[in-house]
């Protein structure tokens, strides 16, 4: 087991590395200067060499990423071009929120897809199967801040019972756990909840009806075991695939989010990198992009590690 | 058996049975299979309403009239509606499928020829140049599929080309991988061994032994990420990294008719339900391919 | 046509050289942390021209990797093969010429061909590398199917998956001879088919051999299958040749207590002459830690103190050609059964 562990973390090092080299060069491959969007259109040739200075851009890029690398692993991100404040700060804060909404819809992803998919793996073959099947299907075609825009028509324009957008009254961020908050939380979240709601259920499908063909069931109903041991058993036997593609799914929810958070505007990551987009803030850009890929650098190790404790096959892979 | 022992055998008179292809038996499988024909045939009509959307709209996509904004659907002259600034809803939908089945298609074509290539050499030669190139795609695989498409976009900025370039790059790493997969799968098998026995060179191999069974399950794979490079596309219009106004696509329209859900809520979700309809489609076509060729996974 | 020489012709060392000559073959697979596979240890062997050289062993003994280091899919890691007195890969005797010359039959019949490709196109691919054009090669692949029995005008356009396991043998046996091969190596070539399919194919292998002057390596876990069909027989064990000589004799009077235990492992029909006992006892064979001296001594019968610390070498012994490893057969060896040197003399 250790040793398993240590080969998966030292095979996330230049994974992480990689991802590292990426978003440093973002700001690189990006047309022009990066500080054109601070200028002023009349900005002076000393003003210019004097923010270049500042921000560092006039070393040789091999330095400038060793000493961007240096601060990002101590926690500085640097400055918001746009706003002048710390990228780091802004960024957590975002994540919280991210996470948040993130948690939440895998969870009610998960709770719906393991439902769906397991009637459909059980029933296989029946109405029930094809229903399930198709409500798959549909979860990963449809584009969810599509999705979102039509759940806010129905429950926000039309029906009035939730509210279309924001993080809480009067434009309150705070994470308060009553109904005024709640209620901001649940149209995101189901929207979110569609995108691993598609893969869980097609995954716990396959995994049932894989278990239920396999040898030992008929064996354990032969036993005189009842429906519920059996049922007992596809549980024990999918749960470690089951939860690794939730982790996964999180994972690919963090990034996944920005659409719905702009959509919402939910106050979280996705809705930071749409004003960095909108506003070039290059900086915010690239923290927010470095801290997702390592969240879900990070999740995947974690996967990786949750899935060898529980199912000892995997350690050998 | 007797004609093991005849010497003359007429072997160069008759031609020999031709037997249905590999092909011929996917092509019946698919015919059968209801629901893949149904979406081929709706992805076929969005296809020539692309191509012949001069000739199929009824009104110009971007006449816009300060008098006629968002009119409901069923308005007389606007059968789908109009949009924020007066234009027509059902001409705009017709034009903006050009836009979103080329960010659609496109970037999954190039993708599935460099990823090829990446994956099948990988695959084939592996050692030191599968490791150096899995773990360079692996690299691009630790970013989740849309914020790598936005993290692209938004550093590169707006337009459609860079919208193009930086889908492009995020399907490169999984059809690598799967086209890696594949061919170290193929690469063991002993008709590959015979075709080295034979002395025959990897050109040679990779040409006559290993696409003909490589690229069949690769290209499946890639039809299915037809819908998500849609989807992904129209996210970054969206966003308002894509293409811009007046033109229309369907992820811009969405974006452009945000604010007017309090107003006109089903005209503002039109272009949504364009994505969607165009969208599913792929998805069950391709696993109506994936079915008829029999690929697994 | 460039591959219709005779074999008169191409027989450059005449007939005293041996066909093939392997010497000192060895290939060891890396299991990382040390740890390494002895796939083939030193292997010596002979192949008389016109012969067929039959390979037996139980699984993991090497004869698969010997059979892939023959043919060069698998380079060795030391010593070298002669072809008809020619060094494999040398200016002499390019590797693509040697391939024309050496030909492999595998055991799986369909994983073997490729799907994607009829029949005809199969086995006209190896004469289209080395320049044969493409109707010239359908030609003959057409006239191969023939030979081997298959109608071409039925089979020759099928795919692989359309044919029964035997006929896509005898497929693969055309294929095969599409080069104009001179040595065969029949990797398990049979053991896959029904026993009726396989006495079929065996014919065949023999009738082809007189037809096309021919010499086989057969590869094969069965021994009365191989007591058939080979002249000569070779006993593999963890990577080490521990006897070989010509069949009869072999199999009359085995000289190595493994060959003793393999054949009286060997199914008989007849109830007269069955084995009570287990022909082998201890742990089988594990190619990773092989075991110092003798590789078989843990599971030998007649094993001695000797047997754990010296590696017997191959020593010829018994009546004709033929050599054994063990150190009963070596005189002077310390084995209270060997010989005494002054006897020998």
């Amino acid at each position: 087991m250790l040793t398993y562990l240590a080969k998966r973390i030292l095979y996330v090092l230049p994974v992480a590395l990689g991802v590292s080299v990426f978003c440093f060069l973002l700001v690189h491959i990006a047309p022009g200067d990066p500080l054109t969007s601070v200028l002023p259109p009349d900005a002076s040739q000393q003003m210019q060499d004097e923010l270049r200075k500042i921000y560092g851009f006039d070393r040789p890029l091999p330095v400038q990423f060793g000493l961007w690398l240096w601060k990002a692993v101590q926690g500085d991100l640097g400055t918001s071009i746009a706003t002048g404040r710390p990228v780091a700060a802004e960024v957590w804060r975002a994540v919280g929120n991210t996470l948040l909404i993130a948690c939440l819809a895998t969870v009610i992803g998960f709770v719906l897809g393991c439902f769906f998919g397991f009637v459909a793996g059980y029933f296989r073959g029946s109405f029930l199967d094809k229903f399930a099947s198709m409500l798959a299907v549909l979860g990963v075609s449809v584009p969810h801040y599509w999705l979102g825009m039509v759940l806010v028509i129905v429950f926000s324009v039309q029906l009035g019972w939730l509210p279309p957008g924001g993080a809480g009254p009067g434009g309150s961020a705070a994470w308060k756990w009553d109904w005024e908050h709640v209620s901001h939380m649940i149209l995101p979240a189901v929207t979110m909840s569609v995108i691993p709601m598609g893969i869980i259920s097609r995954t716990v499908r396959a995994l049932v009806a894989d278990i239920l063909n396999q040898e030992f069931v008929p064996a354990l109903r032969a036993k005189g075991l009842m429906d519920f041991g059996v049922f007992r058993h596809v549980v024990k036997n999918a749960a470690p695939t089951a939860l690794a593609v939730m982790g996964l799914q999180l994972g690919y929810l963090l990034g996944g989010s920005i659409l719905i958070e702009t959509v919402f505007s939910w106050p979280g990551t996705g809705f930071l990198l749409g004003n960095a987009i909108f506003q070039r803030d290059l900086p915010l850009l690239q923290g927010t992009i470095l801290v997702l890929a390592m969240f879900f650098v990070g999740l995947n190790v974690l996967v990786d590690i949750v899935q060898g404790l529980l199912d000892p096959r995997v350690r050998r892979r | 058996m007797s004609a093991a022992t005849t010497d003359a055998i007429p072997v160069a008179i008759t031609q020999p049975l031709r037997s249905p292809g590999y092909w011929a038996g996917v092509f019946k499988r698919f015919k059968r299979d209801k629901v893949a024909v149904g979406a081929g045939l709706v992805v076929l009509a969005i296809i020539l309403m692309a191509v012949f959307a001069d000739y199929i709209a009824p009104a110009d996509p971007t006449r816009s009239s300060m008098l006629r904004r968002l009119r409901p659907i069923g308005t007389p002259g606007y059968p789908l509606g109009a949009d924020e600034l007066g234009r027509d809803m059902l001409s705009r939908l017709i034009h903006g499928a050009r836009l979103s089945l080329f960010m659609g298609v496109v970037p999954v074509f190039i993708a599935f020829a460099v990823g090829s290539v990446i994956g099948v050499s990988a695959g084939f030669f592996g050692g030191k140049y599968n490791t150096v190139t899995m773990r360079t795609v692996d690299i691009f695989y630790a970013f989740p599929s849309v914020l790598l498409a936005i993290a692209l976009s938004g550093a590169l900025g707006a337009g459609v080309f860079n919208s193009l370039l930086s889908l492009t790059i995020v399907f490169i790493p999984p059809i690598a991988r799967i086209a890696e997969s594949v061919t170290t799968q193929v690469r063991s098998m002993d008709y590959v061994e015979a075709a080295r026995a034979s002395g025959a060179g990897p050109g040679t191999i990779i040409r006559v032994h290993v696409l003909g069974n490589v690229l069949g399950p690769i290209f499946v794979y890639a039809t299915s990420l037809i819908s998500v490079s849609m989807i992904l596309a129209s996210g970054l219009s969206f966003l308002g990294l894509g293409t811009k106004p007046p033109t229309p696509e369907w992820g811009l329209m969405l974006n452009t008719l945000r604010t007017a859900i309090y107003v006109q809520p089903w005209v503002a979700a039109l272009p949504g339900a364009a994505i969607f309809i165009t969208s599913i489609s792929f998805n069950l076509l391709s696993d109506g391919l994936r079915s008829a060729m029999d690929v697994k996974g | 046509m460039s591959l219709e020489i005779s074999t008169e012709e191409r027989d450059r060392g005449g007939a005293g050289t041996p066909l093939l000559e392997a010497r000192t073959l060895t290939k060891h697979f890396p299991l990382g942390r040390g740890a390494v596979v002895r796939a083939v240890d030193g292997v010596d062997f002979q192949v008389l021209k016109g012969e067929t050289l039959g390979v037996v062993g139980e699984s993991g003994c090497g004869k698969s990797t010997t059979a892939r280091v023959v043919m060069q899919l698998i380079l060795q890691d030391k010593g070298e093969m002669l072809f008809d007195g020619e060094a494999v890969g040398s200016a002499a005797l390019s590797l693509k010429e040697y391939r024309r010359q050496a030909q492999m039959v595998f055991q799986d019949s369909y994983a073997s061909l490729n799907p994607r490709l009829t029949i005809e196109d199969s086995i006209a691919f190896g004469p289209t590398v080395h320049g044969v054009p493409k109707s010239g090669a359908i030609l003959r692949a057409r006239d191969l199917l023939a030979r081997v029995g298959l109608d071409p005008a039925r089979f020759a356009a099928r795919y692989p998956h359309e044919l029964s396991g035997g006929q896509r043998q005898r497929v693969n046996i055309a294929r095969a001879l599409a080069l104009g091969p001179r040595l065969v190596i029949l990797d398990e070539a049979v053991s896959a088919l029904d026993k009726s399919v396989e006495a079929q194919v065996l014919n065949l292998l023999m009738d082809l051999r007189e037809e096309f002057g021919l010499t086989y390596i057969f590869i094969s876990h069965d021994l009365n299958v191989v007591r058939f069909i080979s002249d000569r027989v070779m006993v593999m064990y963890l990577g080490e040749v521990v006897e070989i000589g010509p069949v009869d004799e072999l199999y009359d009077d085995p000289r190595h207590p493994y060959t003793r235990a393999l054949l009286s492992a060997m199914p008989s029909m007849d109830p007269d002459n069955r084995t009570m006992e287990a022909p082998l006892a201890g742990d089988p064979p594990n190619p990773i830690n092989p075991p110092e001296g003798c590789r078989f001594h843990p599971r030998c019968p007649q094993a001695q103190t000797v047997c754990a610390k010296v590696k017997p070498v191959l020593t010829r012994t018994g009546a004709g050609a033929r050599l054994a490893a063990c150190h009963m057969e070596i005189a002077g060896s310390g084995h209270s059964r060997a010989l005494g040197l002054e006897d020998a003399a």
